[in-house]
């Protein structure tokens, strides 16, 4: 099986004489260059020396020379005005200057003939590089290399995360990575439940040993209280093993809304009613609740606290007792609840409701008293 | 027989393309030498404009003309050295001018060629089938 990818010998793009031809031509260049850095380098040179001699030239009245005469001849002769110059710019041109002036023309182009080095040079190095990639070139085709070729291949996040190099087919690579996923979705429903677990514990210790205000009216709904409870992770168990987390997260969230509001609302029946979708709960709620004004806040509080499964059933007790008694002891008992588990509150949330209670705490305060 | 005549056609076709071709490409090379010996002028004229410009006014300026130095007024030398760079850059767009439309006339050539070629090709094929 050849797979998605294609695998081709490097010498069928690069022919091993061509690159060898290639490599051979830079090579040339930089020859050619070499020369013409030679011969600038010699200019360099022959500059520096001028300057020596047209400096030193007017150190004496005159200088005894051999002149040369045509080609090949030289007879002695007598350099004198050793302060004089006849400089030629360049095209053509002509300046009569002093040693010192041409001394300082020769030195600016001494200076354009470095730049011309150096610019040069840099070329040099360029080409030298070239050559050495065609070397390798040849030398890798020459060899035998081969070049592997393989499409890109949109891939989603899980996907990514399993190694492109994988032999087997990209079908099969994305079965393995599902189960990663599902493995993974698996142990966090796992996570989940056990933290649901302890909370439950939790909860039931904490009823154990809950105000002896509530004591009473405990006893009595501990059963449904406990039903609900159950009925209640139960259809989180069965959403989690359904959805994916965040999907779950949202669901058993509203799922604990729906189950704090209902109570309040109808009492036991509700449970019956578990699937009912939340606004609707609510909306019936508060259409309940509309005479007892002080109960609703309570249940504005227990739905910014979703997550505290231990409040959800003490909760759903208290508006309950309301119903068959007074409305305080419901309130009694939230407060009770944010003093013991203020965790999953943020500070506004357990100010605004330690605020909305504290009215209700005292009035019910007064009632009892 | 048709083909085969066709094929004769073609083949005389990308001949004269061919030399065509290997002509500009000539031509080309040609303006590239040119360009570049410009270049060299238009270097060397700076330098001297730069020299001329540093001289004082009571300096001495020649100019070689065949054997002789003539003697040159600074102002005329620099007015001179000046036109001279005008017109070698002047030249020197000139040259690019013609550089360019020199390379579209090769590409279109190339392209010609290489459709000749593949017409070509597939006579070629079409009587191997036959």
């Amino acid at each position: 099986m050849k797979g998605k990818g294609t695998v081709t010998p490097l010498s069928s793009f690069f022919s091993v004489e061509d690159t060898q031809k290639a490599a051979k031509r830079v090579q040339d260049t930089i020859a050619e260059k070499d020369l013409e850095l030679e011969h600038l380098q010699g200019f360099v040179a022959d500059n520096r020396d001028l300057i020596n001699l047209v400096g030193r030239l007017p150190e004496h009245l005159h200088h005894d020379v051999m002149v040369p005469f045509g080609k090949a001849a030289f007879f002695s002769g007598r350099l004198v005005h050793t302060n004089e110059f006849t400089v030629l710019l360049g095209e053509g041109y002509y300046a009569e200057r002093t040693s010192k002036q041409t001394v300082d023309i020769l030195n600016r182009r001494g200076k354009a003939l470095e730049s011309q080095v150096d610019s040069l040079k840099a070329m040099v190095q360029d080409l030298k590089a070239e050559a050495s990639f065609f070397n390798a070139t040849a030398s890798e085709a020459a060899e035998g290399l081969v070049e592997i070729m393989e499409d890109y291949e949109e891939e989603s996040s899980s996907e990514r995360e399993c190694p492109l190099e994988q032999d087997s087919s990209n079908s099969s690579g994305s079965v393995i990575t599902k189960h990663a996923d599902e493995d993974e979705e698996f142990a966090r429903m796992m996570a989940r439940m056990d933290e649901l677990e302890k909370e439950e514990c939790e909860a039931e210790s904490h009823m154990a040993q809950s105000d002896e205000d509530e004591q009473v009216e405990h006893d009595l709904h501990q059963f449904s209280d406990q039903k609900s409870l159950h009925r209640n992770l139960k259809f989180s168990e069965q959403s989690q093993s359904r959805k994916p987390p965040e999907q779950t997260k949202g669901e058993t969230a509203s799922n604990e809304e729906n189950f704090t509001d209902k109570p309040s609302c109808s009492g036991p029946e509700s449970i019956s009613e578990d699937k009912v979708s939340h606004g609707n709960v609510l909306a019936s709620d508060v259409k309940s609740v509309a005479e007892k004004d002080l109960v609703s806040p309570v249940v504005e509080n227990v739905q910014t606290v979703p997550l505290s499964r231990s409040q959800v059933p003490l909760q759903s007790s208290n508006p309950k007792f309301d119903r068959e008694k007074a409305f305080t002891g419901s309130i009694v008992e939230h407060t009770h609840n944010l003093q013991t588990k203020p965790r999953e509150q943020t500070v506004a949330t357990t100010q605004s409701s330690a605020s909305q209670v504290s009215k209700p705490v005292s009035r019910f305060k007064m009632q009892r008293k | 027989m048709g083909s085969s005549s066709a094929l004769r056609e073609l083949q005389r076709e990308l001949e004269t393309k061919t030399n065509d071709h290997s002509k500009i490409q000539k031509d080309i090379s040609k303006n590239h030498q040119v360009r570049k010996k410009y270049t060299i002028q238009l270097g060397e004229n700076e330098l001297v404009l730069k020299e001329l410009d540093l001289l004082s006014d009571d300096a001495n300026v020649f100019k070689l003309i065949g054997p002789v130095l003539v003697k040159q007024d600074l102002a005329e030398a620099r007015a001179n050295v000046r036109k001279r760079i005008e017109y070698i850059t002047a030249e020197l767009k000139r040259l690019d001018a013609t550089l360019q439309d020199m390379e579209e006339k090769q590409n279109s050539k190339k392209e010609a060629i290489f459709k000749i070629q593949q017409r070509i090709q597939s006579l070629q094929a079409g009587k191997a089938k036959a």
